[in-house]
């Protein structure tokens, strides 16, 4: 289904999500960030941006969540699991990179155990995407088969077709029944040929070439060349749409606790410690190659899928500037391909 | 000043005075910059130096990957020389094992980070080797140095706690405040121990309260006031308030600046029998 | 509920072994009352009380908190209620600058004589602290659970 918005229309459409018994999350400023958060009013949406800070995955996979909760009174045991986490909501103006990584993550999400949080969340949660119509050095959406306008994983498409118009496409039933929900805010379709603004990503990498480099080199000096600076912080996995480890801890008294699920990542040194003091990834390069791996080749093996949308937030807010496209890049273009060069 | 740098980087590794010099290399986008360790002399052309040079380097001193490469000469700026007087204190380094490049320096960042507005360091106090024309470093008063905090001092109790959740509640609890603190050098951190559980690991509003407490006052009379815990923020949480409020109670109480004078006691790790204690009853 | 009735403070006192703990222990053998709204967590020396354990207290419901250890000069082991006095001086202004009022986590010295003064110290920092009401702000974080839905957990009991 085709339709145009006119930027006119916003706070109807905000207005009639609320009414519908939508929660609306959006992009909001808020100091130096653009955060995708909760918002009450079309006047908070910021659009001016190439990337929020955070990303899609903290509505689908929060940075911490309680999965039950217990009461041990004596030998007894009552285990108390949580409800009503799945709110109805729309995520309005999230980027086509981060509505992307769901369906890729719906595969891991539902391989050997389906997890119920996301599987609920991604049934209450309706995506309306908005087309990008401008980057920065730091996106690759096109190195890795995607697009700023790509429709995987977005109910609704919304593209910029003038200065106070966007394109409408619905992508699933979901999508179409939001539309339909709402009609009254929604124009036609233009008639010809609206011009899509549509931002131009240059293309960094090929990708065909990083997996078979990545099955030849687990073992070459790149890695620890590359990542002599990075400092292990994180940051790039907690920022990052595709990566979803997690931990699970208990926070308890004597006599009650919450199990929580909180946010975790491969470029901590504490993520693979033994009990017994042994580290099989012992070095920053080591974890390194793990993130790189686990993107392009494991993920690839596993689920058919590259576990990166190029949203470029891991470079961006790296405190070390360590750079994936630009490690992609190294890799794609390695003389040796895809044989290796040198394994020194 | 970029071609006395390399210069002296290259005069190092030629003659094996070290094996690695820790500098500032171009970065991914134009106002960036980026660590770079270089070990071949051919190599020194990739050092560079300009305002974009936010890096604390010393952070590196810490880290088993660029430890490995040998003696370290390093590139300091007059406020991330400070944390090598604090790692010698602390026993972390000896002296004699790195070699100092010192930077003279008037203002990083863009916009100009707070640290340089008040910076009486712009030629370090500390270096083995002076690159650029020596600056005249300024005195400021007390009330000066801490100037940025008047605003929330004055705050009241409920607009500070008001204030606080609200940052606090951004944190992701990723910890990138502690990995790229030269001083946060513990092998496992609090966080990271788990018997008990002193800080809870989720980030929610309890456990970012104490987590977030508990980093800034582990610093309390260390901190140097690089400000880079709180660059490399992703949540954007002003990290710099708390350290700089905790910097001030330790000169207001001990007379101490942390980094200034390696003959001064540790503020931390001394005492004196008269020392404040007006609110003990 | 609770609060209909006179809201009663849950006071949580750091107590070193040699001195306030036996101060508060003579105040106790010579039947000297205070109020019961204290509960007593004794421990080698002040220099021994990390902060954290005062944050603790908080998550677990504390409304305010006394920590008390020997006079210096006096400390068993020489110099540790010294140190502690250093950190206390600067995480005291810290948690203020926080916003949690100074008043919620007090100070004393009292010694193995001093009966009197423990009765005196304790019964001061309850009534201030029920003047001051419970402590709403660490209740409520306490509350809030790990859920990012905003549903409450309930992990702040005193367990
Ligand atoms: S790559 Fe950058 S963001 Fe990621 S852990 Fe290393 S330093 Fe931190
Ligand atoms: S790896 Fe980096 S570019 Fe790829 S999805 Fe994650 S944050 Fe985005
Ligand atoms: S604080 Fe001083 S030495 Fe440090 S970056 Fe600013 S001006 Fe340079
Ligand atoms: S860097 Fe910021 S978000 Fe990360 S743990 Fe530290 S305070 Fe929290
Ligand atoms: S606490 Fe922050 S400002 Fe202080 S030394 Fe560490 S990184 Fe620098």
């Amino acid at each position: 289904m085709e339709k145009t918005l006119k930027k006119e229309k916003l706070n109807s459409l905000i207005t009639g999500l609320k009414d519908k018994g939508y929660k609306t999350i959006a992009p909001k400023k808020d100091n130096n960030l653009i955060t995708l958060c909760e918002i009450q009013e079309a006047d908070e949406i910021h659009f001016d941006h190439v990337q929020t800070n955070n990303s899609i995955k903290e509505y689908f996979l929060p940075k911490t969540e309680k999965i039950l909760s217990y009461t041990i009174e004596k030998t007894k045991v009552s285990i108390e699991e949580p409800e009503g986490f799945a709110v109805k909501s729309v995520v309005f103006g999230s980027r086509p990179c981060d509505a992307a990584s769901l369906p890729i993550m719906d595969k891991v999400f539902n391989w050997d155990c389906t997890d119920k949080f996301w599987i609920e969340r991604r049934e209450a949660i309706t995506i309306v995407t908005i087309a990008c119509d401008k980057c920065d050095s730091y996106c690759f959406c096109t190195s890795v088969c995607l697009a700023p306008d790509a429709k995987q994983g977005s109910d609704v498409l919304l593209t910029k077709i003038s200065d106070d118009e966007y394109l409408v496409e619905t992508e699933t039933e979901k999508g179409e029944g939001l539309i339909k929900e709402l009609e009254t805010v929604f124009s036609e379709p233009p008639s010809g040929t609206p011009d899509r603004q549509v931002a131009t990503v240059e293309k960094k990498f090929e990708i065909d070439k990083v997996k078979p480099w990545l099955d030849e080199n687990f073992v070459h000096k790149i890695w620890a060349e590359f990542s002599t600076k990075c400092i292990g912080c994180g940051a790039c996995t907690f920022v990052c749409p595709t990566c979803h480890c997690f931990d699970i801890v208990d926070e308890c008294t004597m006599s009650k606790g919450d199990r929580v699920k909180n946010w975790d990542g491969c470029q901590f040194k504490m993520f693979t410690l033994h009990t017994s003091g042994h580290n099989p990834r012992s070095t920053q390069d080591q974890r390194w190659r793990q993130r790189i791996m686990h993107k392009f080749k494991y993920y690839v093996e596993k689920f058919d899928n590259i576990l990166c949308v190029g949203c470029g937030r891991c470079s961006r807010v790296c405190p070390a500037d360590m750079n994936i496209s630009e490690m992609l890049e190294i890799i794609s273009t390695d003389e040796g391909q895809p044989e290796p060069v040198s394994k020194e | 000043m970029i071609e006395a740098l390399r210069k002296k980087a290259e005069e190092l590794l030629k003659n094996k005075t070290v094996d690695v010099v820790y500098g500032y290399g171009e970065g991914s986008v134009p106002e960036r910059t980026r660590p770079v360790f270089i070990t071949k002399p051919e190599d020194v052309n990739k050092l560079t130096w300009n305002k974009y040079c936010v890096y604390n380097l010393t952070t590196y001193l810490k880290k088993q990957e660029s430890r490995k490469l040998g003696k370290p000469a390093i590139v300091v700026k007059g406020c991330d020389a400070k944390t090598i007087t604090v790692l010698i204190k602390e026993s972390q380094i000896k002296r004699e094992d790195i070699y100092i490049i010192g930077v003279t320096c008037t203002g990083i960042g863009d916009p100009p980070a707070t640290k340089c507005k008040a910076c009486d360091v712009n030629t370090p106090l500390i270096y083995d080797e002076l690159i650029g024309e020596k600056i005249g470093n300024k005195e400021f008063s007390f009330e000066e140095r801490y100037a940025e905090l008047d605003e929330y001092e004055k705050l009241s109790e409920q607009e500070k706690w008001d204030f606080w959740q609200k940052q606090f509640e951004k944190c992701i609890k990723c910890y990138a405040c502690s990995s790229i603190c030269p001083l946060c050098f513990c092998d496992r951190c609090i966080v990271d121990k788990n018997q008990p559980q002193w800080i809870d690991p989720s980030a929610h509003p309890r456990g970012n309260l104490s987590w977030n407490v508990t980093r800034a006052y582990h610093l309390a009379g260390r901190c140097i006031n690089c400000e880079e815990c709180q660059r490399v923020c992703p949540a954007d949480i002003p990290l710099n308030l708390l350290n700089k409020k905790l910097a001030k109670e330790t000169e207001k109480n001990f007379k101490y600046r942390s980094g200034y004078n390696v003959d001064d006691e540790l503020a931390m790790a001394t005492y004196k029998e008269d020392d404040n204690q007006d609110f003990i009853k | 509920m609770a609060e209909e009735t006179k809201f009663e403070p849950r006071i949580v006192a750091f107590l070193c072994n040699w001195c306030t703990y036996a101060g508060a222990d003579l105040a106790g053998t010579g039947r000297n009352q205070y109020q019961a709204n204290v509960r007593v967590i004794k421990l080698p020396c002040t220099g021994g009380i990390d902060p954290l354990f005062l944050i603790k207290a908080f998550e677990r419901g504390a409304d305010g908190i006394l920590v008390s250890g020997c006079h210096p000069g006096d400390c068993h082991y020489n110099s540790g209620n010294y140190h502690a006095r250093r950190r206390w001086n600067v995480f005291r202004p810290l948690l203020e600058f926080c916003g949690i009022n100074p008043e919620r986590i007090q100070f004393s010295w009292v010694s193995a004589a001093e009966g009197g003064k423990w009765v005196e110290t304790i019964n001061g920092v309850v009534d201030t602290v029920r003047a001051l009401g419970p402590f709403e702000g660490y209740q409520k974080i306490n509350a809030v659970g790990s859920d990012a839905s905003g549903e409450a957990a309930t992990s702040g009991d005193t367990g």
